[in-house]
């Protein structure tokens, strides 16, 4: 079975808000109507064939291809299975997402995983301000570089970066109530990193438990954590 | 029914249904994987004053493990989920909880789940953080080690725990010898635990007691000290008797761990050695207690052709 793939028509000029297309909310269209849905819930929406190609077929785990950073709100919402970005997307990825899987194998706009509760988000590229903003829980793992502000106002969750500590502190990178409690070695890294094993992601050669931690935000309880893995 | 030499009597070891769960203990290395280990199934030889019956299952190479740190298995049994309830989580949290670089996973798959961390993350005052990693939910609780990493839960299983042989020997040294051998053997068994010190007993009991308050007491007819005295089971020749008792998951499983401890003791007497061992028998209440019934001849039917 092929995933159901979403390959972008053409360059967009304008921004695009893809947050319908997620496994829960396609979970029981046929291909034609999946091509034939508005992509907003308004009267004079464009509809899905208006700028993708739609491919595959409907399962669990969509796909999507010749992306570009115009594409908003993918994954919002989502409550399982597997989305999987081909490349770069816009601002708001995975935001309030509820569970499953999404991978960024480009990079991200701002604001990734804005008040999300559950699930993962792995980027391979880097990510623009307030990556996991409003967090309540979950995981982000982010390769790259991050922007400005990285787990503003996060109550619970797990943001893992890769990023030399150095480089972040020396841009004061994270707000005031984002505050450093070391270097340590993290048992429970082994597991989640065993997770990602079977992933299409470069997070799927990871196999590191020391991080310096980051817990914050202070503001919002404290009981979130940026790792740093060093 | 003789195994050379060995006389293996018409008997049957009569076992009971129990619960049991399977906890994998991991640390920095083996070494602190067993002090972890060794604490969690220490006083677990008898549900009769333990509460629960426990002993290490088997070593776990670091493939195997959830952590891929060394680990070792360990196999809890009790009369009912309750105990098994209570012990677990007092085990946990005395044993595991307190042995540095431990950290604690289920390792049996079921519908029943019971708490392995749930209440023990409290310890992390509101310190504790929880992973939601492949579908399965762990606990870090801060210690002052690093990180205390736990699963929240494990599977309840039902299992059957009694199943158990006699050895009747020339002296206690030979007697001590076949149970040491047959102990190394059913060690390789899956899915059993040999409770008692070294899994062996040497204090088989009988029911009832001259003394009201008793419930049980020595089982005076294999006690070769009051052969005179008593009705006994013994032969002249019957100096000392030790009993094995296993716990298992499941029938076959029991089944399997006598047959080959068995098996090992006959062994000593090949070529025409003489190990001091007599005869084999089976401790049972005379069938109407316990609804499995373990029966040497049928168990060993195999060898003997």
């Amino acid at each position: 079975m092929s995933a159901l793939t979403f390959t972008l028509k053409s360059t967009l000029a304008f921004k695009l808000d893809c947050r319908r297309l997620t496994p829960n909310v396609l979970a029981d269209l046929s291909l034609s109507q999946i091509k034939n849905l508005s992509l907003l819930n308004t009267k004079n929406s464009h509809k899905v064939s208006d700028f993708f190609e739609v491919s595959g077929e409907n399962s669990p785990s969509i796909v999507f291809k010749n992306t570009n950073d115009q594409l908003d709100y993918i994954g919002h919402k989502m409550t399982s299975g597997q989305i999987t970005i081909e490349g770069d997307c816009g601002d708001f990825l995975g935001a309030n997402m509820q569970d499953g899987t999404i991978i960024c194998q480009g990079s991200v706009g701002d604001r990734v995983g804005d008040q999300m509760q559950r699930g993962l988000i792995l980027i391979d590229g880097k990510v623009g301000d307030y990556c996991g903003s409003r967090m309540i829980a979950g995981t982000i793992g982010v390769l790259g570089s991050v922007g400005k502000y990285t787990g503003f106002a996060m109550k619970r969750g797990t943001i893992i970066l890769k990023k030399p500590v150095s480089a972040l502190t020396n841009h004061s990178n994270f707000h005031a109530t984002i505050q450093d409690c070391g270097t340590h070695t993290l048992p429970f890294l082994a597991l989640l990193f065993q997770s990602f094993q079977t992933l299409p992601s470069k997070f799927s050669g990871l196999n590191n438990q020391r991080a310096q931690r980051f817990a914050g935000d202070l503001a919002c309880n404290g009981n979130g954590e940026i790792l740093v893995l060093v | 029914m003789q195994i050379n030499g060995i006389s293996i009597d018409d008997s049957f070891a009569e076992a009971f249904n129990m619960r049991a769960t399977r906890v994998i203990v991991t640390a920095l290395n083996l070494k602190w994987a067993y002090h972890a280990a060794n604490a969690m199934t220490g006083f677990a030889t008898s549900v009769i004053g333990c509460g629960v019956e426990a002993g290490i299952e088997r070593e776990l190479a670091i493939d195997e493990t959830p952590d891929g740190r060394p680990g070792v298995s360990v196999l809890m049994f009790a009369m009912g989920s309750k105990v098994l309830m209570q012990q677990l989580e007092t085990r946990m949290g005395q044993c595991i909880l307190t042995c540095p670089t431990a950290a604690a996973f289920a390792g049996v798959d079921s519908e029943d789940q019971i708490n392995l961390g749930k209440h023990l993350r409290y310890f992390g005052d509101g310190f504790q953080t929880s992973k939601l990693i492949a579908g399965k939910r762990y606990w870090r609780i801060p210690v002052m080690d690093g990180e205390f990493l736990v699963q929240e839960t494990t599977g309840m299983v039902r299992a059957i725990g009694g199943g158990n042989f006699l050895i009747l020997a020339t002296s206690q040294a030979a007697a001590l010898n076949a149970a040491e051998t047959a102990i190394e053997a059913m060690q390789q068994v899956p899915n059993v635990i040999m409770p008692f010190p070294g899994g062996v007993v040497r204090s088989g009991s009988k029911v009832g007691s001259k003394y009201p308050k008793m419930f049980a007491s020595t089982n005076d007819a294999f006690c070769p000290t009051l052969k005179g005295l008593v009705q006994t089971g013994l032969s002249d020749d019957i100096e000392s008797v030790m009993e094995i008792v296993i716990d298992g998951l499941s029938f076959d499983d029991i089944t399997k761990a006598m047959k080959v401890g068995i098996e090992a003791i006959c062994a000593l007497n090949k070529n025409g050695k003489n190990s001091g061992v007599k005869r084999i028998s089976a401790g049972n209440y005379g069938g109407k207690l316990g609804p499995h019934h373990f029966k040497l001849h049928q168990i060993l039917a195999e060898i003997v052709k």
